[in-house]
This record gives C-alpha cells, sequence and structure tokens, in this order.
C-alpha cells in the first residue's frame, strides 16, 4: 500500500466527473479519478445523449413525483451556451448536433400544457414557440395527424455519450489528472485536513472529494458514513440501423416518454425512459421487450414513418434519481469538502455541473444560484427510524417500476 | 402456446436430428428456422431446377427433412427467433411478413449452429475476397464458380472440401494456404487412427487435390489481399510467402458457436479457452445451466456434422426420457458414447487447428477490421491502449462492432486487439443483447403503417424515408 496526496479525489468516471476532472485539471488543481469499471460504461455511457434545452416534460414512464420543470430552466439556459463551445474548448469533436427539437402534443390537455411551458420558458428568456398541429406538420412532415400542437426550441440537440465522456477525460489527462479505471473506492475517511480516500489498495489524502458516482452515489456516500436518499433505476434505450438522413430535429411528447432523433452515423434513437426489466448493478442491466414494444409503438404513433424500419438493439443503462427529481449538486453538510452531484439530467447539465463543482471546491461562487440543490434535502438522519422508511420505500420503487409499464400502456388504451 | 413439448431453433443437422428422435418418441415438437428452407448450412437444400439438372446435394439431409415432416413436426421455417420476451422462457419470433410471433414450450433445444470466422487483414474487403462458407454455398446449391483463379487461405479441416467442391464447378485452385501444419506425421496424426472414418474423409480431399496437383502450403497466411479496384494479388506469409495471382481468395479461420439466444436465456458460458469468446456450458445431452433449455450441435462447440446429430439425438432422449417415456437405457448409453468420442475427435481438430490470433499483432494500423462501421486496427489500438479502456468501452468509442451485423464478423479480431493493447483489461464479451438480429419494429408488435394509416386518416406526408445504409 503506498500513500498518495492529491487536491481533489473524484469518484466515478462519468460525464460528471470526467467534467469535474476537466475544469478541475484546468485550474490547476492536482486532480485523481476513480472509476469501479471502465469510465462512460454505466448511465453516461448508456444514455440518449439529447441536449435537453427547451423545459423536460415532467414525468418518465413509472416516475411517481413530477419533476418541478421550472426549476431546471435557468440551469438549461446556462448550459445551453457551454456546450456551444465544449467541441472548441476540448479539442475533440462529440458529434454535437444543435438542429432543435420539438416536443408535441396528442389531445387538449397536453396542448394545454405546452402552452403553460411556453410561457414558463419565455419568462425564463428561453426562446421556444408554439405550434399548433399543422404548423407543427408544416414545420416537420414527419408529424402524425395525431399531433395537436408543438413546442419548438432551436437550441435542442445532441452530442454522442461515447464521445463526450472520453473527450473530456482525454483533457483532464493533458491537465495532469490521473484516471484510474477498474479501481473500486473502498473506503473514504474523515482525517483532520479533509478525507483519506482508499482505492486499489493505496490510499490518498485529500481537502475535497467529489462524489459523482452516479447509480453508486449513495454506495459511495456510505463509505464516508453519510447516508443519501438516492435510488438507482434502470432504463432503456432502442436504435435502428443506419439510414439516409431523414430527420434533423429532437422530438419529444410532453405526456410520454419519448425522444426521437437521428444521430450523426444516421442511425434513429428511440427512447424515453422506458423502464427496463432488471437494473443489474454487477453486470449489464436487463431490456424490457414490454418496454421496446411501448416505446416503440408511441414513436410509431407520433412519426409514422418508424414503423417502416428495424430495430438493431435495445440496450439497458442505470441512473440514479432523487425523490423530488431534481439534480442534487453541492457540499454535503457537516461534512466540509465532501460534494456530491447528479440526479436526472445530468447529461444535459454535465458542462454546467463540472464548473459548479470545480467553483464550489475553489470556493467560489457558481454561475447560476444552486444552493437549493444540495444534498441537505436528501440526508438520511442515521439515529432515526427513516432507514427502514427508506428500505421500504426503496422496495416500493422496484414494485412501482415493475408496474409502470403496464400503466403506461393503460393510459395508452384510455386515450385511444 | 405451451401445448408444445419441445420447442427447437435451428433446423440444421442438430435441431432436425432432435426434431426426429424428439417427434418419434411421442412429443410434440415444433422446429424453427429462419430460412425458407429446413437443412441448416450442411444440409442446404437445393434449388429444383439444379436438382433437376445436378442430382441432389446430400441426399441424408433430404431424407432427413422428410422423415421429420412425416414424424408430425411442426415446421416454422422463415421464423427468426430474435429474443426473449420479459418472462425470460418465451421466445419472440418475427415471422416472414415482420409479424410478431412467441412460442413457448416445457423444453427448449437451441440448435442455432455456427458463424464463420474471419480473421482480417490489409485488403479483405476487396470485392473478390469472400468467406469459404459463401464460395462452398455457390459450388454446391448454386453449382456456378465462385471465381476463375482461386487460392484458399485460412485454417481448418474445411477448407480442403471447400477446394474440391470448387474443382468440381471448374474453379482453377491455385492453392491452398493453412496457417498451422496439421498435416504430418506425429502425436495428433498418431491419435486420428482411433477415428478411421474421419481419416478417410479428409485423405479423400488430398487425394483429390493431389490429383488436380493443388498445393497444400502449410504454415502459410495471407500478409495481404491487393488489386486495384478487385482482388487481383494474394502476398502470402510464412514457409511459403511470395506472391500468388487471383481473382478471388476464400478465407475462413474457422467457426465460432452462435451462442447470442443460450446467452439471452441465461444460460451459463465459460469463456473458449484459445479465443475467450463465452461458449455455453452444457454436459453430454446438452443439458445447460437452465434445466428447460438445452444446447446441440455446433452452437454447443464445433464438432462437425456427425456429432450435431448425435447431440441432437442425445437431447432428445434425454427429455423424452425426463417426460417418463421409455428410452432404452442401451441406446441412451450408445448415443452417449457417440457423442463423447465425436467431441475427443473435436479436441483433436481444434488442436491441430488453432485460430491464428498471433497474425492480429503483425496487421497493420490502418488494416479495416469493422466492416459495417469502417474502424481500423489503429482505432482500436490506441482506444483500448489507453489503460482503463475494455473490449465493451473499446467498442463504444470506436464504433467497432456496433453496426449492422453487431459484431459477428469482428468480433474476435477487436477482442484480440483490445487485449492485445491492454492486457490488463478484465476478460469480456460484446454484451448479449436483443435483438439477435435486425428485425422490423412490427416484430415487436408496433402497428405496420397502412394500419396506422387507416386508424388515423391519411398518413402523414412529407419526407419519405429511403432505406437503410447497407455496406
Amino acid at each position: 500500500m503506498s500513500r498518495h496526496t492529491a487536491d481533489v479525489v473524484v469518484i466515478g468516471a462519468g460525464i460528471l466527473g470526467a467534467a469535474a476532472a476537466h475544469y478541475l485539471s484546468r485550474a490547476g488543481q492536482r486532480v485523481v479519478v476513480f472509476d469501479r469499471g471502465a469510465p462512460n460504461r454505466e448511465g453516461s455511457g448508456t444514455t440518449a445523449g439529447n441536449l435537453h434545452i427547451q423545459a423536460i416534460h415532467p414525468s418518465r414512464p413509472g416516475q411517481e413525483v413530477p419533476a418541478d420543470n421550472g426549476r431546471f430552466l435557468p440551469l438549461q439556459v446556462a448550459v445551453s451556451d457551454m456546450w456551444e463551445s465544449v467541441e472548441l474548448e476540448l479539442e475533440a469533436s462529440v458529434e454535437l448536433r444543435r438542429h432543435g427539437g420539438f416536443m408535441i402534443a396528442e389531445t387538449p390537455h397536453e396542448y394545454a400544457e405546452l402552452r403553460a411551458k411556453q410561457a414558463m420558458e419565455a419568462a425564463a428568456g428561453l426562446p421556444t414557440e408554439l405550434l399548433d398541429g399543422d404548423a407543427a406538420r408544416a414545420a416537420l412532415p414527419l408529424l402524425s395527424r395525431t399531433v395537436v400542437g408543438a413546442t419548438w426550441c432551436a437550441l435542442d440537440g445532441y452530442a454522442n455519450p461515447l464521445k463526450i465522456t472520453p473527450a473530456y477525460l482525454a483533457s483532464a489527462r493533458r491537465h495532469g489528472a490521473q484516471i484510474h479505471g477498474y479501481t473500486p473506492v473502498t473506503g473514504i475517511a474523515a482525517t483532520r485536513s479533509g478525507w483519506r480516500v482508499t482505492a486499489g489498495g493505496d490510499t490518498y489524502d485529500a481537502p475535497a472529494v467529489i462524489n459523482v458516482a452516479g447509480p453508486w452515489i449513495a454506495q459511495v456516500a456510505r463509505l464516508a458514513g453519510i447516508r443519501l436518499r438516492m435510488t438507482p433505476v434502470a432504463i432503456q434505450m432502442h436504435v435502428t440501423p443506419r439510414m439516409p438522413e431523414t430527420m434533423r430535429h429532437l422530438v419529444q411528447h410532453i405526456g410520454e416518454g419519448m425522444s426521437v432523433k437521428q444521430v450523426t452515423a444516421g442511425n434513429v434513437l428511440i427512447g424515453g425512459g422506458w423502464p427496463a426489466l432488471r437494473l443489474d448493478l454487477d453486470g449489464r442491466s436487463v431490456a424490457s421487450v414490454r418496454s421496446a414494444g411501448g416505446n416503440l409503438a408511441l414513436a410509431a404513433r407520433v412519426l409514422p414513418f418508424l414503423s417502416g424500419v428495424r430495430l438493431l438493439r435495445v440496450w439497458a443503462g442505470p441512473l440514479a434519481a432523487t425523490p423530488d427529481e431534481l439534480p442534487v449538486i453541492g457540499e454535503v453538510p457537516g461534512a466540509p469538502g465532501f460534494f456530491v452531484a447528479g440526479g436526472t439530467y445530468a447529461f444535459t447539465l454535465a458542462p454546467l455541473w463540472g464548473e459548479t463543482l470545480c467553483r464550489l471546491v475553489a470556493g467560489e461562487s457558481p454561475r447560476v444560484q444552486v444552493s437549493d440543490l444540495g444534498p441537505d434535502r436528501l440526508l438520511i438522519d442515521t439515529q432515526s427510524d427513516e432507514l427502514d422508511l427508506v428500505a421500504n420505500q426503496e422496495r416500493a420503487l422496484e414494485g412501482a417500476v415493475r408496474d409502470s409499464v403496464q400503466q403506461g400502456s393503460t393510459r395508452r388504451k384510455e386515450q385511444a | 402456446m405451451s401445448d408444445r413439448d419441445v420447442l427447437i431453433v435451428g433446423g440444421g443437422p442438430a435441431g432436425l436430428s432432435a426434431a426426429l428422435s424428439a417427434a418419434q418418441g411421442g412429443l410434440r415438437v415444433a422446429l424453427v428456422d429462419e430460412h425458407t428452407e429446413l437443412g441448416g448450412q450442411y444440409f442446404k437444400r437445393r434449388h429444383p431446377a439444379v436438382v433437376a439438372r445436378h442430382g441432389d446435394f446430400r441426399p441424408a439431409g433430404t431424407r432427413l427433412v422428410t422423415a421429420v415432416r412425416q414424424a408430425g413436426v411442426d415446421c416454422l421455417t422463415g421464423h427468426l427467433v430474435w429474443g426473449v420476451a420479459d418472462d425470460g422462457a418465451t421466445l419472440l419470433v418475427a415471422g416472414p411478413d415482420g409479424a410478431p410471433h412467441a412460442l413457448r414450450a416445457r423444453f427448449t433445444v437451441l440448435a442455432t449452429g455456427a458463424h464463420e470466422r474471419v480473421l482480417p487483414f490489409p485488403g479483405w474487403q476487396l470485392p473478390g475476397v469472400v468467406t469459404a462458407g459463401l464460395a462452398l454455398h455457390l459450388a454446391t446449391i448454386d453449382r456456378v464458380p465462385v471465381g476463375r483463379r482461386v487460392l484458399l487461405a485460412g485454417t481448418g479441416p474445411f477448407l480442403l472440401p471447400v477446394a474440391c467442391a470448387l474443382l468440381e464447378v471448374g474453379v482453377r485452385v491455385v492453392g491452398v494456404a493453412e496457417a498451422n501444419h496439421p498435416y504430418r506425421l506425429g502425436r495428433h496424426a498418431a491419435a486420428s487412427l482411433r477415428y478411421p472414418a474421419r481419416l478417410r474423409e479428409l485423405a479423400g480431399y488430398l487425394a483429390t487435390l493431389v490429383r488436380h496437383r493443388v498445393p497444400v502450403w502449410q504454415d502459410t497466411y495471407v500478409l495481404s489481399a491487393s488489386g486495384p479496384d478487385r482482388l487481383r494479388q494474394v502476398t502470402l506469409g510464412g514457409r511459403h510467402a511470395g506472391t500468388v495471382e487471383a481473382d478471388v481468395l476464400c478465407v475462413g479461420h474457422g467457426f465460432r458457436p452462435n451462442v447470442e439466444l443460450a446467452r439471452l436465456l441465461g444460460c451459463e458460458t465459460r469463456p473458449d479457452p484459445v479465443v475467450g469468446e463465452p461458449v455455453p456450458v452444457a454436459d453430454v445431452v446438452g443439458r445447460t445451466s437452465r434445466p428447460d433449455v438445452y444446447v446441440v450441435g455446433e452452437a454447443a462447440g464445433i464438432a462437425g456434422v456427425h456429432a450435431a446429430r448425435a447431440r441432437g439425438q442425445a437431447a432428445a432422449l434425454d427429455i423424452l426420457a425426463r417426460t417418463g417415456r421409455a428410452v432404452p437405457p442401451a441406446r441412451q448409453r450408445r448415443v452417449h458414447a457417440r457423442v463423447r468420442r465425436l467431441a475427443r475427435f473435436a479436441a483433436l481438430t481444434e488442436a491441430l487447428f488453432p485460430p491464428p490470433l498471433h497474425l492480429l499483432d503483425g496487421i497493420p494500423d490502418d488494416t479495416e477490421v469493422c466492416r459495417c462501421e469502417q474502424v481500423s486496427a489503429g482505432e482500436i489500438r490506441a482506444t483500448a491502449g489507453l489503460a482503463h479502456n475494455g473490449l465493451n468501452a473499446t467498442k463504444g468509442f470506436t464504433r467497432a462492432g456496433m453496426g449492422l451485423c453487431q459484431g459477428r464478423e469482428c468480433g474476435t479480431a477487436v477482442a484480440c486487439l483490445t487485449r492485445a493493447a491492454n492486457p490488463h483489461a478484465p476478460a469480456e464479451a460484446f454484451t448479449a443483447r436483443m435483438p439477435v438480429r435486425p428485425v422490423p419494429v412490427t416484430a415487436l408488435g408496433v402497428p405496420p403503417r397502412h394500419a396506422a394509416g387507416a386508424d388515423r386518416g391519411r398518413p402523414a406526408g412529407g419526407g419519405t424515408p429511403g432505406g437503410e445504409v447497407v455496406r
């Protein structure tokens, strides 16, 4: 066992860890990154790659608490500019596409939701446009007759999840960061001047630790004696073989889980947060055929050309959700120098979160206000009965994930 | 759908033999095959017009298919088994029209065969470079010569019958480059004396080659293939290094079991000791770690047609015994002995013809390895060389193995190149995912477009997307 020192230890080499390592090492900090496996192999590498700039739809399939999509807006506005310069900054192509996106409605109720969403976006200074069904079809003739309206945001886009994290890591490495794959962290202990992290049999003393372990974020926090209310779930994605360029925009649904876009290589990616069959944190999570059928049927209803395509592959990957469906970022109260970041939409928010973590570690204020997104709201008091409650909730959530496919199909039947 | 006792996937020698024995023993059997005709690769059927002119090909196959149909086996041809339902047992099937089907029986027998293995070399993507299997298909099923001057290269006893089949349709076979040195007297040759029937077969092929003055160059392998727009010249390395003019080069580096369905069903696998690819763990009758799933034939390990038939039969007899049918123990013992004997012969063959993976160390960085996604050896090496990137991380970053074939063609090479560039990465295989082959989304229950249009007025106008990009 040898002993090392660093300025910051980053746990998790997904997109958040990679972005944080990039900003920190560029600012001159000595950074060491650990991952239990290969970098970018879990949530960050299995996600859809959407850049969600218009307000998010509040619920993925099976999600119990709708997200406060208004709270995301200032974050989305801020991160939109950061994505624009990311390729220059990283000196790498990440297949960035900013061709804009539609969020569609199929019912009068959903159209009313779009109208409210558009007003909220306007108030936040985000330029979006509300279109009725015919105007939406005029703008994107691939949309079906079932579409009664859409919001259009020119800033929505895509970046290749398999490129962006390696690009951040490469930049971090150029700035002196060390990246250790297949090196799980096995211990985190508070010291007089910070933290001692044990990984790969060695110890690393650092004043700051950043826990961005995604689905393992609660497990890693527990090593430091911190209990976080975060639950991993697995969702799935679907991809067609390469096709000639057919659609340039991201298409989402305000009321149901659906996101469709064609990527640079020509494949069409179809997702929407449908639950996988089985979360497997030791191997690869298993995709659900029922979810696949539901997601694809929904996508083909909105974009009828999709009923004539082939499915190349389905895959599943994990994400870590907070109980209130809002992101988490900040220093853990009572654990100075211990920072966490995570939650859904981490892919879109990654450049902002990387920079924010860098500023928080340096004691500077971030470019957008995030104090209400700190981990305090997720802390479990280890003295209380809440631990049992959480265990029950976790079990209940697993059941909810299983039931959600059923609910999704029931809802579609009701709508039909 | 569970009124069937046995569901067999794959209508080749193993699947047909299993179907026949099971049905004759009184079980209700369904046999699914993606092709429109039963027979698999080995007992492939000729078009009636070809039969009329040249006679039947491998009449034993015709007899077997006829017997299977007469035994009352429900034969679902043109049906692709592409996945496993959420219950972990029901098989999902795409019909010929892309319609969704689900099949389930008390026992499932996987007889999914094998894929040809080809290791890449510079120029292997040139027109005129084909697999040995394609050349054999053209010569035997269609009676069409694959080229005029043809070189065969790679490794394995399979190259010899292919060369003979090419001679039969008038091809000038300029040589057979065998990367190993199997044809000589030695320990293995002595051991092979215990298999006189197999030796007679081999001797027959070698005699034909001698008669036609076709040289067999041992310890010789392809360094590169070249030509202005299609193959003109092959550069050989090894003992018979030099250049050979040819308009077609047939390559084959053996076969690897098609294990995707077994993996999707959760059957335990072990890494193949030479290549490291997953092969199902199965006993002599093909029982896997799942009590209701058997794997037989080449899918259980490459062992040839005779072993495939014996394994199919062994699985069927075991199922008959487990379902309370009287199976004479002596008959079971005989079949088991035959399976074991042929497995020993397969082990001998494997030892004589190991895939020459070391050749991958020598291919230049600009050699295209993944042809679907056009990824070079250099890109794979550079990505894997970042010490934390294993096989799947390398796949993700380079797209190698992400194309239409989903790594079936390049998988061995990508794995070997990754391992060479990063010996510390844990042993990995490409993740088993659905569908095993691209399927129309209608196979997942998405309504076909005309139906959707009828429901909701006219279909959306505008952009009519073209077909997929197929290289």
